[in-house]
């Protein structure tokens, strides 16, 4: 009974840490705007940690460069499993706009594993509310195999327009 | 032959349990020859005093030990010249008992610990030719002094102690001769002094009101008449100064230059405890005066603002040594409140320090020897370094502070007595509360895993660590055992009705009750279970610090600018801008004055 | 029989935390026009926690937590014993000590500097609840809770000022805006989680378990203001609860030197005159 309790929870209670990588801000400025009572991601259990240590979920916003790859892969590592990545915009998706830069190493995939993508640029916060809520079941699916290959999945960005604007 | 001595000494104060109450006036303390010999005696110890003082070219001390010469003179050959005291003898009551148990077992614990700290200490110190023969007679002689004071039943014969306890600690001081060494001596010659003098005023006062020097009878005569205040007050003032209570604070920290076993024992079991012992001992006589309060208020004064002092410190003697002014200051206050409840209170805290604090002072002795430095800053992370004496360190200082240890039950104790007065209450529950900041905070640190310099083996003499764990050992064995001792120990006085009492393993009077042994079994229960629980998950290795994705590849380091390896430097607060030495001293020195002459004040 | 009580509190109590610890995250989320989480929220988050990857960052920091959680569990324990006040405060207070020695046993700056600012509030609130103690004591004569039981007038009667300085231990107790100085609910701050910040995983979970305890000790001990009728007593303890929440809303957290001075002066200027008062009408 407890086990079950434990693997209900582990959806039900997804906290965050953030890291800009090298954003231009707006990705970050997205992903801070979810947080907002606009859109109450607390009612998922959703906190903003800002701890590694005691998150579930790393949300990435920007392109990972030669220097502060280290940091992403420290935090990462810092992280107790289960846990999930979720690379926001195009920039953690690829490198985006600074991909050709000199410094540049590319998307977030290039240094850790990725489980759910969120394009844009900026993403909306509605899509990076999806990628959270893919996210979970990414998170249940690693609990019961715990060494399962990484399956990754992207948000549909069209498809969270529409959710918000049914709302 | 000095450890030899210790155990003959242990054993002789085990041995008087169940003789009590003894009164006895041997023959050799009432003949003429004895007298003659402790009136030559004192005269010889005030002219050594005198000629201190004017070697040191030191007005006060000089002053201090004429006017004493002068004063004894005219009280043995003017005052007492016609009338002959009858000899007083030897009193040796419950309060008594306690006293020489913590004085020969805690002095004995200490006497072997110094024995190779001393070996240790010429070997660093390299004077032309070995002084420890000296150091050790000295040490069995204060031992003895105070042994002799909680003894004698007769005034001039305590002045006599006191006086003898007064050099000794004065020689101790002294002992390493370097130019701070003698200063702090003097100082604590200067301070003790004053204390001696205002001790011999009193004496004199009271042979002229009551015409007896006999202790037990003084007592009993005065006891619930309210007479004799500016006496007895005098008496209490000496006492304080003896315990280096606010503003007499000074000597004590002052003594922490001489080798540790000196601290130790002056802290513990010898010394300053002489202070508290006068007081106690006078206790009944000025229950229910003014003076009582003035003696509770100076004590729980003391308590606050030794205790904010040590807040501000980071030298961990200086901070040993206030809180050694700051728990006397707490005892004092017990006894001014003068209940029963209050009397046994004073009586198991003093126990209960002179142990803990006995150990704790050792401890800092082996550090100091070991990373050369006091500062509780450099004592980051020493169970890397010293993984036996830093738990010991750290178990000695939960003794201090919590429950169910014998600290903290008489810490109970005295604020449960003393709950009915606003302002004792106010002092005692806030200096209570920093007492928790400054110990919290050095045993925090001790058992971290940041240790910055090179790790060297941990020596520790094999009679270091059978001192070390017997007086951890018995902080705990005393906790554990305190509602039965108290009822076993303490004068019946203390205990008889309306006073503490055991029930059920609790210690229990009207206002409240104490549960010792079923928190002790809870402690031990919730410590299985707490082994038991990290047990489950040591399987886990330690994972680096957070340091903000920045964390160096050694624990405690991170990449800083220019991509160095960078250790990143933690301090504790130490609030200097609230608690500092500077700040607070002269203010609190003033306000401990002036509440010293109140209380004097209201006497006359 | 009263060892019947303690057990069934301490099993009980974490119950009644994690009822009010959601009931505070909802309430707070709908000060904020917002739904907030599902009243089982906490016990999610500490079943999640549990279920955790072990992460140690010192050997000596389970067994902290363990021994905070034990403390916290017995001083629930002695509360439902109706043992002595004073006593169950310093029980409580080993785990608080215990808590803070966790933490600074990692060379980390957030862990260090939270656990020197939670020994500034242990330093703030002790006094206040050692006088409110007293007061407690000077009500009743005795500093049993059992005597409290006894009195036929609410205590809230004769200490009302000595309530509110009880308040301000309880704000920071509980690390309440303006007080939540050493580790905050909320991240993103220079502090990170301080005190907090380094115990992960099944300790995080404990130390949680420990703060519901100490959730339920320290409304118990305010339900004491209150013990002549059911309905009072529950009152009482929503408009204190309430009042907290409210406080934590509307404040911004504060600094430890502010908090040292502010707490202390009103909070001994308020006994002082409640002191007064039952010293004026002859209660002691
Ligand atoms: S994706 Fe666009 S908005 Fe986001 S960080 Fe890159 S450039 Fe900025």
């Amino acid at each position: 009974m407890f086990k079950k309790i434990m693997e209900r929870s582990r959806i039900k209670s997804p906290w965050l840490v953030h890291y800009d990588c090298g954003s231009c801000n707006g990705c970050d400025i997205e992903t801070l705007a979810c947080l907002t009572p606009l859109y109450d991601v607390e009612r998922f259990g959703v906190l903003n940690i800002g701890n590694p240590k005691h998150a579930d979920v790393l949300i990435v916003t920007g392109s990972v460069n030669t220097r502060n790859r280290h940091v992403l892969e420290q935090i990462h590592r810092q992280m107790p499993s289960p846990k999930i990545v979720i690379a926001v915009g195009s920039c953690g998706l690829s490198g985006g706009i600074f991909k050709e830069a000199y410094n540049v190493v590319g998307g977030v995939d290039r240094v850790i594993p990725v489980d759910v993508y969120v394009p844009g640029c900026p993403a909306r916060p509605e899509a990076i509310i999806d990628g959270v809520v893919e996210g979970l079941s990414v998170l249940a699916d690693k609990q019961r195999r715990p060494d399962a290959a990484n399956g990754a999945v992207a948000v549909d960005h069209t498809n969270s327009e529409i959710l918000y604007e049914s709302r | 032959m000095a450890a030899a001595a210790s155990a003959l000494l242990t054993t002789g104060s085990i041995l008087l349990i169940g003789q009590v109450p003894i009164r006895s006036v041997p023959a050799f303390l009432s003949g003429d020859l004895f007298a003659t010999a402790v009136q030559a005696a004192d005269f010889a110890l005030l002219g050594l005093f005198l000629f201190f003082g004017i070697r040191f070219k030191d007005l006060l001390i000089t002053g201090l030990s004429a006017a004493q010469i002068a004063g004894l003179f005219f009280f043995e050959f003017v005052i007492l010249a016609d009338s002959h005291a009858p000899a007083a003898g030897l009193y040796c009551d419950s309060l008594s008992l306690v006293m020489v148990l913590l004085i020969c077992i805690a002095g004995s614990l200490i006497v072997l610990y110094a024995l190779p700290y001393m070996q240790e200490h010429e070997r660093h110190l390299k004077p032309g030719k070995s002084r420890n023969p000296v150091f050790f007679s000295l040490l069995f002689v204060f031992i003895a002094a105070m042994n002799a004071l909680v003894l004698v039943n007769d005034l001039m014969l305590f002045y006599f102690c006191f006086e003898i306890t007064t050099l000794c600690s004065f020689l101790l001081i002294g002992h390493d001769r370097t130019r701070t060494a003698r200063e702090n001596a003097g100082t604590a010659l200067r301070i003790n002094s004053m204390g001696g003098a205002v001790l011999l005023l009193g004496i004199v006062l009271i042979y002229t009101r009551l015409h007896t020097l006999d202790i037990q009878e003084v007592i009993a005569r005065v006891q619930g008449t309210g007479a004799l205040l500016i006496p007895l007050g005098l008496l209490c003032v000496a006492g304080f100064t003896k315990a280096a209570q606010m503003p007499f604070q000074k000597w004590l920290l002052g003594a922490m230059v001489a080798p540790t076993p000196v601290s130790a024992l002056l802290h513990s079991a010898t010394m300053v405890k002489a202070g508290v012992y006068l007081v106690i001992r006078f206790a009944p006589a000025f229950a229910g005066t003014f003076l009582s309060t003035g003696v509770a208020v100076c004590g729980a004064f003391t308590f606050l603002s030794a205790a904010a002092l040590a807040v501000g410190q980071s030298n961990g003697k200086k901070v040993l040594a206030y809180s050694t002014v700051s728990n006397l200051g707490l005892i004092l206050a017990c006894v001014g409140i003068n209940t029963r409840s209050a009397l046994s209170a004073a009586i198991l805290l003093m126990i209960f320090h002179a142990v803990s604090k006995a150990l704790l002072f050792l401890c800092m002795g082996s550090v100091e020897q070991h990373i050369k430095s006091r500062d509780i800053e450099d004592m980051r992370g020493l169970f890397g370094e010293m993984p036996k004496v830093a738990p010991i360190i750290t178990m000695g200082i939960l003794t201090m502070i919590l429950p169910p240890f014998g600290m903290l039950l008489g810490k109970w104790m005295a604020i449960e007595s003393a709950a009915g007065n606003l302002f004792l209450l106010f002092m005692l529950a806030m200096g209570s509360a920093l007492t928790v900041v400054y110990w919290a905070r050095w045993a925090g640190i001790l058992m971290g895993s940041d240790f910055r310099g090179k790790p060297r083996p941990e020596r520790l003499h094999v009679l270091s660590t059978i001192s070390l764990f017997s007086l951890l050992g018995l902080a705990i064995l005393l906790s554990v055992s305190a509602p039965f001792f108290h009822t076993g120990l303490l004068p019946g006085s203390i205990t008889g009705a309306g006073g503490f009492a055991p029930v059920n393993g609790s210690l229990a009077n009207s206002a409240g009750s104490f549960a010792v042994i079923p928190l002790f079994l809870a402690a031990a229960a919730s410590f299985l279970f707490a082994l038991a629980g990290s047990g489950r998950s040591s399987g886990a290795e330690t994972a680096a610090p957070y340091m903000s994705g920045i964390a160096g590849p050694e624990n405690g380091t991170y990449i800083g600018p220019m991509n160095r390896i960078t250790r990143s430097v933690n301090r504790n607060y130490y609030l200097s801008a609230f608690f500092g030495e500077q700040r607070l001293s002269g203010a609190v020195n003033a306000c401990a004055g002036i509440l010293i002459l109140l209380m004097m004040g209201a006497c006359i | 029989m009263i060892y019947a009580y303690a057990l069934a509190g301490v099993i009980l109590a974490p119950f009644a935390g994690v009822f009010i610890a959601g009931l505070d995250r909802i309430l707070t989320a709908r000060f904020q026009a917002r739904t907030g989480p599902p009243i089982l929220q906490p016990l999610y988050d500490i079943a999640k926690l549990w279920a955790k990857e072990p992460m140690i960052a010192h050997r000596f920091q389970p067994l902290c937590v363990y021994v905070y959680l034990a403390a916290a569990m017995v001083s629930v324990g002695l509360f439902f014993a109706q043992s002595d006040l004073l006593l169950i405060f310093f029980v409580q207070a080993v785990g608080a000590v215990f808590l803070v020695m966790g933490a600074f046993l990692v060379p980390s700056p957030f862990s260090q500097a939270g656990a020197n600012r939670e020994l500034i509030q242990i330093l703030t609130y002790e006094p206040l609840i050692i006088i409110v103690l007293a007061g407690i004591y000077l009500s009743t004569g005795s500093f049993e809770i059992s005597a409290v039981y006894a009195m036929d007038k609410p205590l809230l009667m004769n200490l009302p000022l000595l309530f509110i300085v009880f308040g301000y231990a309880l704000t920071i107790k509980l690390r309440k805006s303006p007080f939540d100085i050493s580790a905050s609910h909320h991240a993103h701050q220079e502090l990170v989680r301080g005190v907090l910040t380094e115990y992960s995983g099944r300790q995080l979970a404990l130390i949680e378990i420990a703060h519901l305890y100490e959730t339920v000790l320290i409304l118990g001990l305010c339900s004491l203001f209150w013990t002549t009728g059911v309905l009072g007593t529950v009152v009482l303890l929503a408009a204190t609860y309430l009042a907290e929440i409210v406080v934590d809303n509307i404040c911004a957290r504060m600094s430890f030197k502010w908090m040292l001075k502010s707490v202390w002066t009103t909070g001994l200027a308020l006994s002082a005159v409640n002191f007064a008062w039952l010293y004026a009408r002859g209660k002691f």
